[in-house]
């Protein structure tokens, strides 16, 4: 083929990219949305959701949005219940709020003994004025523990309103809009809004608009360092065309297949950012050198020679790690499925565009510029040998540091946390982790969690025995520090019981007949609203739901009640009861449980298709072993720094360790492969050694430096998890980049593979530099 | 046959005369007639109220009711007979026609106590149930505002269908719509909105007939549409004018039970 023919095929593939791209483009434009309901995310078919979804359509289980309104001066005054009146209306009348899912003082009923026997009223319709209807009011809520402490905190300055919506109302309009409800009402009592639904409406705003901001500093960071380091416009360009469009054309094949933007797929650009400059980076500092070495050759043989010596690397690497990103399938999850196969997409892409895009690039617009090379190379190059002359010579200390940090991994990883909670999202001093500590002090906590009672026949939650057991439980789970208040049917019963006995404190027990309860429970529907009794058993007596106010959303909160609650399993296991969990919080930590075994059971699949692979593309099982090395030290680096600085898992931090699979792996074919051809050109170790870190070593280093260089900005952020992404992206990188080029080097090094004769050695060592 | 002619035409006006004072019945004077048709002096049968929630489940009562009239004032007792560990549970009220609010207890036989229950809110429902205390009582027509909306035909019955709108807007029905039979002056069936004027529930009769000459109703239902929740309420062996003794509206039949 001459030039000219090379020429038009440049253009012609230039061409298609560009009509592909666009046609990726629009379909982003066109059917891309965000999924923002986390409902979504779950796997709706394992049974733990399954019950807990059915437990909540049974009792009306919803997340609560909390609005605290509180006056220093305390709130019984006239304002202040009136704000309450007029606040709890208008929540009712908000569009997909149901009026009777807003629990407020002004809505609470007040279950009291009377001359009479039992009355079940309001605590205040008008608000009252005068000062003895005020103390009355107060006098009122101290004497019923289902509100004093629950609705009126206990130093009666801060009161509250809970409004339970529905998953699907939760809107950035209605978010925006509860807000400002809020905010109207400000003066001179502050009004907070807080709860589950506010806490991952806050966080679905917050990430996009870090992100957004974030973003083009990482950009602008990467561009500037490969500037520097390729020295070239046009290979700067062309490398991050191929960061681009290979995440141009993956959010559009999602796009045009119809999958959502979940939150965890918006770690498919970091990955692309991480892999795409890699192949990129190896093509430039391979021509580089080659022109260095041959600096009359033409523009097309300096394309050829790239591609002749790189194509199989870069194959290589890119088919192990699409099927690294593959195994993630496993998952049960389908945002981390999804997220696996588009990486693979991506990063198949990336490869595409590495092979055919930069050299019709090169093509048409010319080999970028050789600048002094002289300098450059003497430095880079006598460092790198001395680099890899020490690192062969002082195998000890290598052998001994490289164990030293896989011991302090572990180590680490042995602390590793799993956290399924959304408010360590947030800076310690935002708004909303105070809004959230302030209504955890004064009442049972932002966060809930049920336990369903499930019994072998009808009638069993009339049993006292039954109820004194539920009762004992609800006793244990609030003597934890983490759980606030909790709430069954036996608190209605001893209430009942407390008012039908003159309100004597030694009959705020469960009686001890059942037909008592049914007798009380008659009455309650006679005199009360029957209604709720829905929220807390269900119609046939059969079922029962215990409500737990957490001060948390964090999961060793929630296991901690959970371990609680265990100890009874086998008594109720006695009584025919089956004791399960509901909730968004429960379903939260066996979400982030999924994720994490799926990430591990994946990280450990890819590691071995991978170590296959390679064995295969290598012919040599060795090569193959000695290839994961990398992957497995970034892994373990990854989870053992995770765990020694408290940075818990979660959805979005375990696939960050996905990144080891993608980076480890290029790094280790690329090194191996030169490795290779070094030690048939050369015949010699040391030589080999030398030329494959000076060669390989070097790209590997200003690939790890770019990425890392770009993320390193995220330490900026404001979001929390940003930052954590930003340093464990870099730390990442920064441990393949170790791992390859001293532990990988120095086991290829010594396992001899490709040099049959030891002599060779010595006798080199001296000749060569 | 002048003479015929004459009596022919004067008839015809008298009809024209009598159908159009018919049709001139106003909506108040149609509930006014609901609201003292007699129902007799005294009334005992066995309830069973059926309760179906949304999901299918239900819980059924079976109760002995004696209800009897003092002059304007109403008298009621009720015992529990199933579910048995509510047996003997009894329920007494005394409503009175000047409007004062109504007296009611109840007896609990785990407790052995009776308790007054307070009558603050007529909106309260009965039982669990999806009747309201006020339901099952007759609301005086000098409450709302009456209308007649149109004429129709229900279960092969002459109905004028009646609007009531309250009077205080802070009733817990905005409007109720009643169709009631003609010349009968019983409801055959009723639609309830709710303050917020959206449709709350609607009450059916499956069954009426006359005993001792007074119209009684052995069925009917009430359905829920807002919560999807129905109670069915059946009564069996009903005898009017059997003759109740007036001690048996007293708090010490209460505890007696029945027998």
């Amino acid at each position: 083929m001459n030039n000219k023919k090379l020429l038009v095929l440049s253009w012609l593939i230039i061409v298609f990219i560009a009509v592909l791209t666009g046609v990726f483009v629009t379909a982003i434009k066109s059917n891309t949305r965000m999924e923002t309901d986390l409902d979504k995310y779950m796997p709706q078919k394992h049974p733990a959701f399954i019950y807990s979804n059915e437990a909540e359509d049974l009792f009306g289980i919803k997340d609560g949005i909390i609005v605290a309104i509180e006056n220093k001066d305390g709130i019984y005054n006239e304002g202040t219940l009136q704000k309450v009146k007029d606040l709890t209306k208008e929540i009712q009348a908000m569009e997909g709020i149901e009026k009777s899912d807003v629990t407020s003082l002004y809505t609470a009923d007040n279950i009291v003994g009377s001359e009479y026997g039992m009355e079940v009223n309001a605590f205040y319709k008008r608000v009252p004025s005068t000062e003895a209807k005020l103390q009355q009011l107060r006098d009122d809520v101290r004497a019923n523990d289902m509100i004093y402490g629950r609705l009126v905190s206990l130093n009666e300055n801060v009161t509250i309103i809970i409004a339970e919506i529905n998953d699907d109302t939760f809107t950035d309009k209605f978010y925006s809009r509860i807000l400002a409800v809020g905010e109207s009402y400000e003066g001179p009592e502050t009004i907070y809004v807080a709860g589950v639904p506010i806490v991952e409406g806050e966080l679905g705003k917050l990430a996009p608009k870090d992100m957004a901001r974030m973003a083009p500093l990482v950009s602008i960071i990467i561009v500037f360092v490969l500037l520097l380091i390729l020295r070239s416009f046009k290979g700067t360009i062309l490398n991050l065309l191929v960061v681009i469009l290979s995440t141009i054309w993956t959010f559009g094949l999602m796009a045009v297949l119809n999958i959502p933007i979940y939150s965890v797929s918006t770690m498919i650009p970091v990955m692309l950012i991480a892999i795409g400059v890699a192949d990129g980076i190896h093509l430039f500092s391979y021509m580089e050198l080659y022109l260095q070495n041959n600096p009359d050759a033409t523009k097309v043989d300096a394309i050829k020679d790239m591609l002749k010596h790189l194509w199989k690397p870069v194959v290589m690497t890119s088919i192990t790690t699409a099927v690294g990103f593959t195994s993630l399938v496993t998952s049960q999850v389908y945002p981390v499925k999804y997220f696996g196969l588009f990486t693979a997409f991506g990063v198949i892409s990336a490869m595409f565009f590495a092979l055919i895009l930069i050299p019709a690039g090169l093509m048409i617009f010319g080999l970028p510029k050789p600048k002094q090379f002289k300098t450059k190379k003497s430095s880079t190059g006598s460092f790198a040998f001395k680099f890899a002359d020490k690192i062969a010579a002082k195998k000890g200390i290598t052998i001994l540091i490289a164990a030293f940090v896989i011991a302090v991994s572990l180590f680490g990883i042995s602390r590793v946390w799993i956290n399924s909670s959304f408010l360590v999202n947030f800076e310690d001093d935002s708004a909303i982790v105070r809004t959230d500590a302030f209504i955890n002090e004064n009442f049972g906590g932002t966060s809930s969690f049920n336990v369903i009672l499930e019994a072998d026949k009808n009638d069993v939650f009339k049993d006292p025995d039954v109820l004194k057991l539920v009762d004992n439980l609800q006793n244990d789970m609030e003597s934890l520090p983490m759980v606030g208040d909790s709430f069954s049917l036996a608190d209605f019963i001893r209430r009942i019981n407390m008012v039908m006995n003159e309100d004597r404190e030694e009959f705020n027990t469960i009686p001890d007949s059942t037909e008592m309860i049914a007798q009380y429970l008659l009455l309650y529907e006679m005199s009360g609203d029957p209604e709720n009794l829905n929220a807390v058993v269900d119609y046939d007596y059969k079922t029962l739901n215990l409500t737990a106010k957490m001060k948390s959303d964090d999961s060793r909160t929630i296991n901690s009640a959970i371990d609680v609650i265990e100890e009874y399993r086998v008594e109720f296991e006695d009584m025919g009861i089956e004791i399960n969990f509901a909730g968004t919080g429960y379903k939260g930590l066996v979400f982030s449980n999924l994720i994490l075994k799926g990430q591990i059971s994946s990280l450990f699949l890819s590691i071995l298709v991978i170590i296959i692979l390679v064995s295969l593309m290598f012919k040599n099982f060795i090569i193959g072993l000695i290839a994961a090395v990398p992957i497995l030290i970034t892994t373990l680096v990854n989870f053992g720094a995770m765990g020694l600085l408290n940075v818990a898992l979660g959805p979005t931090t375990a696939l960050i360790s996905s990144i080891a699979v993608g980076i480890g792996i290029d790094y280790a074919i690329h090194f191996i492969d030169r490795y290779k051809e070094y030690s048939i050109e050369t015949g010699n170790k040391n030589e080999t050694a030398r030329l494959t870190m000076y060669n390989t070593g070097r790209a590997v280093m200003f690939n790890a430096v770019v990425v890392i260089a770009g993320f390193l900005v995220l330490l900026f952020s404001v979001f929390p998890p940003n930052r954590q992404l930003g340093a464990l992206v870099s730390l990442n990188m920064f441990s393949s980049f170790a791992g390859t080029l001293t532990i990988m080097f120095l086991l290829l090094y010594l396992s001899n593979i490709y040099f049959r004769e030891e002599e060779n050695n010595e006798k080199n060592k001296s000749t060569y530099y | 046959m002048k003479k015929t002619k004459v009596l022919i035409i004067s008839l015809m006006l008298m009809a024209m005369v009598i159908g159009f004072a018919q049709a001139q019945i106003t909506g108040s004077e149609v509930m006014e007639k609901v609201y003292n048709r007699p129902t007799g002096p005294d009334i005992q049968s066995t309830l069973t109220m059926t309760l179906t929630n949304s999901r299918g489940s239900t819980r059924v009562r079976e109760i002995k009711q004696f209800i009897k009239q003092f002059g304007d004032d109403e008298k009621k007792v009720m015992f529990f007979v199933a579910p048995s560990d509510v047996k003997n549970t009894s329920f007494m009220s005394w409503s009175y026609g000047d409007g004062q609010d109504d007296d009611m207890w109840i007896y609990l036989p785990a407790l052995k106590k009776t308790k007054r229950i307070s009558s603050s809110s007529k909106s309260d429902y009965f039982m669990g149930s999806d009747f309201t205390y006020d339901d099952l009582g007759e609301r005086h027509p000098s409450l709302d505002i009456h209308t007649i909306l149109r004429e129709e035909t229900v279960n092969g019955e002459d109905c004028y269908v009646i609007e009531s709108v309250s009077k205080d807007s802070d009733y817990f029905y905005a409007r109720t719509i009643t169709w009631v039979v003609k010349d009968e002056w019983f409801g055959m069936k009723r639609e309830f909105y709710d303050e917020d004027d959206e449709f709350l529930k609607i009450l059916t009769l499956n069954e009426y007939k006359k005993v001792n000459g007074y119209w009684v109703i052995p069925e009917m239902e009430m359905y829920n549409e807002q919560k999807d929740h129905t109670t069915l309420m059946q009564l069996d062996d009903i005898k009017i004018g059997d003759g109740i003794k007036d001690s048996q509206f007293t708090e010490r039949m209460m505890e007696r039970g029945i027998r």
